[in-house]
C-alpha cells in the first residue's frame, strides 16, 4: 500500500466475544485514506463501520494490526499519548450527539481545548464564530437538554471542529435526525470541513450522503471494499444562513 | 367480562436474578448495608444481653429456690439470727450465706464471687453441690469424700470443673484468693460439673467455700451476708419479721435482682440508640441502591407494562427483592454481629463492673430473640428504604421511559418541601426534647427526628452550595472544576442521599466527640478540684472504679502516723438500702474533705459555705447528696431528708448540700464517719487520703509505702497525679465502646458513598466515554472524580458541623442528664469540627479510588455505545 496515505490501516483485525465464540468484525483490513478528502463508509448495522472509526481515533484497540495517522502508529502509543494525540488532531461526531449535559453549548464546544489547557478567553471567540456559522450563536449559554436533536448535532459538529483538527470522524451523524434536519446538518458538516480542507471519514447509511463522498468503501465480510465506480456528485448549494 | 387471571412474580424475579448475576456489585452493596446495620444492632444487643444474662444466671444460681432473703447493712447479719430462726422458729427452709468478691490470679482478670455455704442447709435451695465429682466418680457423680474434705479441711474450695481444667488447675491443686489485697491460698477440694449449659455458665463466675472459710477470707467472722428463705405463706413471713433486729430486713429475691438490673438500663439504651444509628445510615445506602436499580430498569419496566405486567406487580417485585436481599444481608449481619459482640462484651463488662455491679461474663450468649430481632429490623429497614423506589416502579406507565432526568426534576421539585420537612422535624424534635420528665426513649425520638430533619435538608443545601461552588471551582480547575459541582447537582437524587448518609455518620462523630470531650474536660476539672490530697490508698478491688473490702486497721494506723504525713482523711464506702428509693445506695462515711474546700456544689442552703457543710457532716447534723442522686430520684430543691436503713432501723438524714459527682450515675451520699459508725456499727475503713509535708515527695513516699506493705496487704497506693491518670484511664476505657460504634457508623457511611459513586459512574459511563473520546486524559478523569467526591465530602462535612453541634447539645444537656444525671460543661474545640471535615473528605476521597480505577479500565468505544 502506498505510504503517502495520511491514514493507514495495516492488517487490522478486531473481534467481539459473543457467548463462547468471537465474532470477527474486521479481519485483516489494510487500507489508506487521502488527506483533505471525504470518505464514506457504507455497510449494514453491525458490519464494523463504527468499529473502524473507533480504531481510527484510538478509542478502541485492535486485536492485531496497526493504525498509522500521519506516520504515527497510534496503536503503539500509550493510552495517555493516544488521548493527547486525539485531542490535538481528531474531531469526533457521534450519532447520539453526546453533549455533556452539565456544560452549556459554548462550554461543550471549547471543552477539548480547555482540557488541553487553553485559556477560555483565548478560545471563546473562535467557538462563538463557529456557533454563528451553524446558526446557534444566541444559544451559547443554553444547556443541551434545551436544544432539539438537530441543534444538538450542530453543537456537536462545532465541538468536533473547534480545536481545528485536520481529521474529522463522524459516526452516522444524521442517523438520529429526521431527514430534513439531517440534510441541514450534513450540509453544514460538509461545508465546514471542506472549507477548512479537513479529512472527513464518515460512517453512514444515507445514499444521498454517499453520492457526495470523494471515495466510498463498503464493509463486506469483515473487510473493506472500495466502490471503484463511484463518481462524486456535485455538492449542493450550502445553506447561506447556516 | 374479563376474569382476573392469577399472576406470578416468578418471571419478573427471573429478570432480577439475571440482573444480579450481571451487576452483582449493586446487590452486594445492598446486602452490605443491611449486614453492617444488623451486625451493629445484634452485637450491641448480644453484648448487653450476655451481660444481663450472666448477671441473671449468677443471681439465679445463688438465689436458687429462695423466695426471700434476710439482708442487712455493711456490717452483715449476726449469725446468731440464723440460729434463732432454726431453733426458736424451727424454720428449716433457711440457709446462711456469706459472699463477696475476690480475684483469682490463676483464673484470669475477671472478678469471682466467693460463696460461703452450709452444705447441709443447701439442698432445699440449690442442688449444685449434689454434682460434686472428685475426678474419680465421673462427671455429675456425687462424691462424699469431696464433701468431707470441703467441710473438714479449712480453706477448701469447690470450683467449676471446666474452669479448673481451662486454667490447668487439677483437683487438689492450690489457687490464691485475693480479697482486698489480702491473699489466701486455698485448695480445690471438689469440681462442680453441672450437666446443663446454663448452670455451667452461671457457676463459671462463682467459687464455693464452707461458710467458716468464707467468713475468714472475707473478714466476716460471726457474720452472714444473707440468710436465704423459702417462705410459702404470710404467717411464716410475719413470724420471721417479728424477730428481726433493727438493720435487718426481709426482701423479695426477684424484686431486688430486678432493681440491680435496672441500674444499667440507661447505659444499655444509650448503646442501643447508637447501634440504631448505624441501621439508619444503612437505610440511606439501601435507598440509594434500590432507587438506582429502579431507575436503571425503567425502560424494561415500561416494556413489561406494555406486555401486561401491572404497576402493583412491579411494586411487589421491588419489595420482594428487598426482602430476599435483606434476609441475606441480615444473615450475614447476624454472623458479623456475633463476632463483633465478642469484642463489645469485653468493653461493656468493663463499664458495668466499673460503674454498676460486678458481673463475670465469659462468653457471648447467642440469644435467638436477639438474632430474630436483628433479622426483623434488617428486613423492616430494607422495606422502608425500598418503599419509595418501589412506588416509582409502580408508577411506570407503558409509554413512559422515565429516566434519570425525570427523576432529577422530581427531586428538584421536592427541594422546598425538604426544607419545610427539616423545619417541621426539628420543631417536633425540639418539642419531644422539651417534654417534662426523664423519659429517655422520648428524648432519643426527639434526637432522631432532628437528625433525620438535617438529613432531609441535605439536598437543598447541596444545591445551594454547589451553585456557589461553580465559579471558584472554574477559576481553580477550569472546565473540570466547572463540571464537578454541576455533576453533583444534576445527579442530586443519588449524590444527596450519599451526602446525607455521610453527613449523618460524621455528625454523630462530631456530636459524640464533643460530648465525650466535654465530659472528659468536666471530669478532669472536677478531679482537679476534688482531689487535693497527695496520696490515696485503698485495698485492691475486683473492679476498677469501686472499692470492695476494707483496709487492715494496722495498715491505717501505720499510714496516718507515717513520717511526713501532716493530715489524713478516711472514708468507708458501702452499699446501704434506702427504703425511700427501694434500692441500695452508695454511702461514704468520711472524716474530712479531700478537696480542702474546692469542691463545687450544685446546691447549698442559703448563706452556707463549704465549712458550714462539713461542720454539719462532722457533727452528724446532715448528709451531702450527689447530683445524679437528686436527678435520678427527681428530688426537689432544697431536698427533703433522706431515709436510709441503719442498724437502728430506718433513719432520716437531713440534706445539707448537693455536690457534683462523676464517680457514679446511681447517686451517692456522704456523711460524717462518726455518724456512719454510730448508725451501722461499722468501724472499717475503705480508703485513706494523706496530705504530706510540703517538702515531701509524694512519689518517693508512695514507693516507700509499697515496699513497707509488700506481703502484708496488697494495696493500691497512688500519688495524686497517678490517681488522676488512673481515673481518666477508666473514663477513656468506659467510652471505648462508643468510639468503636462511631467507627462502624462511619464505615457504613463510607460504603454508602462508595455505592453512590459506583452507581453514578455506571450511569455516566457513556458521558465519561465521550469525555475520554474528546480528549480527557485518564488523569483528568481521576481529577474530575476526586473533585466530585471531594465536594460531596466537603458538603457532608459542612452540614455535619451544625448537625453535630445540635447532636452534642442534645446529648449533653438532655440525654446525658436523663441517663446519668451529670451536669457537663460543653467544651467546643475547633478540632472537633476540623475532624468532621477531615473525616468526611477522606472518606469521600477514599470512596472515589475504586470507581475511578474501574473507570480507568473502561473501553471508551463500548462506554459510548452503552446506554
Amino acid at each position: 500500500m502506498s505510504n503517502n496515505k495520511i491514514i493507514r490501516f495495516e492488517n487490522l483485525k478486531k473481534g467481539f466475544p459473543e457467548g463462547n465464540r468471537i465474532r470477527h468484525v474486521l479481519n485483516g483490513v489494510s487500507i489508506g485514506f487521502d488527506e483533505g478528502k471525504f470518505t464514506a463508509l457504507l455497510g449494514p448495522s453491525g458490519s464494523g463501520k463504527s468499529t473502524l472509526l473507533n480504531l481510527a481515533c484510538g478509542i478502541e484497540e485492535p486485536d492485531a494490526g496497526d493504525v498509522y495517522i500521519k506516520d504515527v502508529a497510534i496503536t503503539q502509543l500509550t493510552d495517555h499519548d493516544r488521548t493527547l494525540f486525539r485531542r490535538d488532531n481528531i474531531g469526533f461526531i457521534f450519532q447520539f450527539f453526546n453533549l455533556i449535559p452539565t456544560l452549556t453549548v459554548l462550554e461543550n464546544i471549547i471543552l477539548p481545548q480547555e482540557l488541553a489547557g487553553k485559556k477560555r478567553r483565548d478560545i471563546e471567540s473562535a467557538a462563538i464564530e463557529l456557533l454563528d456559522k451553524v446558526g446557534l450563536a444566541d444559544r451559547r449559554d443554553t444547556f443541551p437538554d434545551r436544544l432539539s436533536g438537530g441543534e444538538q448535532q450542530r453543537v456537536a459538529i462545532c465541538r468536533a471542529l473547534a480545536h481545528d483538527p485536520w481529521l474529522v470522524l463522524a459516526d452516522e451523524p444524521t442517523g438520529n435526525l429526521d431527514s430534513k434536519t439531517g440534510v441541514i446538518v450534513m450540509d453544514l458538516l460538509l461545508k465546514l470541513t471542506s472549507e477548512a480542507g479537513k479529512t472527513l471519514i464518515m460512517a453512514t447509511h444515507s445514499p444521498q450522503v454517499v453520492t457526495l463522498a470523494d471515495r466510498v468503501f463498503r464493509v463486506q465480510s469483515s473487510t473493506l471494499v472500495e466502490d471503484v465506480e463511484h463518481v462524486p456528485a456535485a455538492r449542493p448549494q450550502f445553506i447561506e444562513d447556516a | 367480562m374479563i376474569e382476573p387471571t392469577s399472576t406470578s412474580l416468578w418471571p419478573l424475579l427471573m429478570t432480577s436474578m439475571r440482573r444480579a448475576t450481571r451487576r452483582p456489585f449493586q446487590y452486594v452493596l445492598f446486602v452490605l448495608g443491611v449486614a453492617l446495620g444488623v451486625a451493629m444492632m445484634v452485637s450491641v444487643d448480644l453484648a448487653n444481653g450476655s451481660a444481663t444474662k450472666a448477671f441473671q444466671l449468677s443471681t439465679d444460681a445463688i438465689t436458687g429456690r429462695a423466695t426471700h432473703r434476710l439482708v442487712s447493712g455493711p456490717g452483715g447479719i449476726d449469725q446468731e439470727l440464723y440460729v434463732q430462726l432454726r431453733r426458736e422458729l424451727g424454720y428449716t427452709n433457711s440457709a446462711p450465706l456469706v459472699d463477696g468478691y475476690v480475684n483469682i490470679p490463676e483464673f484470669g482478670d475477671q472478678p469471682f464471687r466467693l460463696f460461703g455455704v452450709d452444705p447441709f442447709a443447701e439442698p432445699p435451695f440449690r442442688s449444685y453441690l449434689g454434682g460434686v465429682g472428685a475426678g474419680d466418680g465421673g462427671p455429675g457423680q456425687f462424691n462424699p469424700n469431696a464433701l468431707t474434705t470441703f467441710l473438714s479441711e479449712p480453706n477448701s474450695l469447690f470450683v467449676l470443673s471446666s474452669l479448673a481444667a481451662e486454667n490447668g488447675i487439677p483437683l487438689g491443686g492450690e489457687i490464691t484468693l485475693d480479697r482486698a489485697g489480702e491473699m489466701t491460698t486455698v485448695t480445690i477440694a471438689g469440681l462442680l460439673d453441672p450437666q446443663d449449659e446454663s448452670n455451667q455458665r452461671a457457676l463459671s463466675g462463682i467459687v464455693f467455700a464452707d461458710i467458716s472459710t468464707a467468713q475468714e477470707i472475707l473478714r466476716m467472722q460471726g457474720k452472714l451476708t444473707t440468710i436465704d428463705l423459702i417462705i410459702e405463706d404470710e404467717a411464716d413471713q410475719a413470724a420471721i419479721e417479728a424477730i428481726l433486729p433493727d438493720g435487718v430486713r426481709l426482701e423479695n429475691t426477684a424484686a431486688s435482682s430486678n432493681a440491680i438490673q435496672q441500674m444499667t438500663a440507661a447505659f444499655e439504651l444509650n448503646l442501643t440508640a447508637l447501634s440504631l444509628l448505624a441501621l439508619l445510615v444503612g437505610m440511606f445506602l439501601i435507598y440509594n441502591t434500590v432507587t438506582f436499580s429502579v431507575v436503571q430498569r425503567r425502560p424494561m419496566f415500561a416494556i413489561l407494562r406494555c406486555l401486561g405486567v401491572t404497576g402493583g406487580q412491579l411494586f411487589q417485585l421491588i419489595l420482594v427483592e428487598a426482602v430476599i436481599l435483606s434476609l441475606l444481608g441480615s444473615l450475614i449481619g447476624l454472623v458479623l454481629g456475633v463476632i463483633l459482640g465478642r469484642s463489645l462484651i469485653v468493653l461493656i463488662t468493663q463499664t458495668i463492673n466499673s460503674f454498676y455491679f460486678v458481673v463475670n461474663v465469659r462468653s457471648v450468649i447467642v440469644d435467638p430473640w436477639s438474632l430474630g430481632k436483628g433479622v426483623f429490623f434488617g428486613v423492616a429497614a430494607a422495606l422502608i428504604a425500598s418503599f419509595f423506589p418501589a412506588l416509582e416502579a409502580y408508577r411506570t406507565t407503558p409509554g413512559s421511559g422515565l429516566r434519570r432526568s425525570t427523576l432529577e426534576s422530581k427531586v428538584e421539585g421536592l427541594l422546598p418541601k425538604l426544607f419545610g420537612a427539616w423545619i417541621i422535624l426539628c420543631a417536633i424534635g425540639a418539642g419531644l426534647l422539651a417534654l417534662p420528665g426523664r423519659n429517655l426513649i422520648v428524648a432519643f425520638a426527639g434526637l432522631f427526628a432532628i437528625l433525620i430533619g438535617f438529613a432531609l435538608v441535605t439536598p437543598p443545601v447541596t444545591v445551594t452550595l454547589m451553585n456557589w461552588a461553580v465559579r471558584p471551582m472554574n477559576a481553580l480547575f477550569g472546565a473540570i472544576g466547572r463540571m464537578a459541582p454541576r455533576d453533583i447537582t444534576r445527579s442530586l437524587s443519588r449524590t444527596s442521599v450519599a451526602i446525607a448518609a455521610l453527613m449523618t455518620a460524621v455528625s454523630v462523630i462530631v456530636g459524640v466527640s464533643i460530648m465525650i470531650g466535654s465530659f472528659r474536660g468536666t471530669v478532669v476539672q472536677w478531679l482537679d478540684q476534688t482531689l487535693q490530697a497527695d496520696i490515696f490508698i485503698s485495698p485492691t478491688s475486683a473492679t476498677a472504679n469501686r472499692v470492695e473490702g476494707s483496709l487492715n486497721p494496722e495498715v491505717v494506723s501505720a499510714l496516718t502516723e507515717w513520717e511526713g504525713v501532716t493530715a489524713s482523711s478516711t472514708a468507708r464506702v458501702v452499699q446501704v438500702f434506702s427504703p425511700q428509693f427501694d434500692r441500695p445506695i452508695t454511702v461514704a462515711g468520711v472524716n474530712g474533705d479531700v478537696s480542702q474546700g474546692q469542691r463545687p456544689y450544685a446546691w447549698l442552703p442559703d448563706g452556707w459555705d463549704h465549712d458550714d457543710v462539713w461542720n454539719a457532716l462532722a457533727t452528724g447534723d446532715g448528709v451531702i447528696l450527689s447530683e445524679p442522686l437528686v436527678l435520678r430520684e427527681e428530688l426537689s430543691y432544697p431536698p427533703e431528708p433522706i431515709t436510709l436503713e441503719t442498724n437502728q432501723g430506718a433513719v432520716d438524714f437531713p440534706v445539707v448540700a448537693v455536690m457534683y459527682d462523676y464517680s457514679s450515675d446511681q447517686g451517692m451520699i456522704w456523711m460524717g464517719s462518726d455518724n456512719y459508725q454510730a448508725k451501722w456499727n461499722d468501724t472499717e475503713i475503705s480508703t485513706i487520703a494523706l496530705f504530706i509535708d510540703e517538702n515531701g515527695n509524694p512519689d518517693d513516699m508512695v514507693d516507700d509505702m509499697r515496699r513497707t506493705f509488700a506481703g502484708r496487704q496488697d494495696l493500691v497506693i497512688n500519688s495524686n497525679r497517678s490517681l488522676r491518670e488512673t481515673s481518666i484511664d477508666i473514663f477513656d476505657q468506659t467510652f471505648a465502646i462508643t468510639s468503636a460504634l462511631r467507627l462502624l457508623a462511619t464505615i457504613v457511611a463510607f460504603i454508602g458513598v462508595l455505592s453512590a459513586l459506583m452507581s453514578l459512574q455506571l450511569e455516566r459511563k457513556r458521558e465519561l466515554g465521550v469525555l475520554r473520546a474528546t480528549g480527557m486524559t485518564l488523569r483528568q478523569m481521576w481529577q474530575l472524580s476526586f473533585l466530585e467526591t471531594g465536594l460531596m465530602g466537603l458538603v457532608a462535612g459542612l452540614i455535619a458541623i451544625p448537625t453535630g453541634f445540635v447532636l452534642a447539645w442534645v446529648l449533653i444537656y438532655v440525654i446525658n442528664v436523663r441517663s446519668f444525671g451529670w451536669t457537663l460543661q460543653m467544651d467546643l474545640q475547633p478540632a472537633y469540627f476540623l475532624q468532621a471535615l477531615a473525616v468526611a473528605l477522606v472518606a469521600a476521597l477514599l470512596a472515589a479510588i475504586y470507581p475511578s480505577f474501574k473507570l480507568g479500565q473502561m473501553i471508551i468505544a463500548s462506554a459510548i455505545r452503552s446506554d
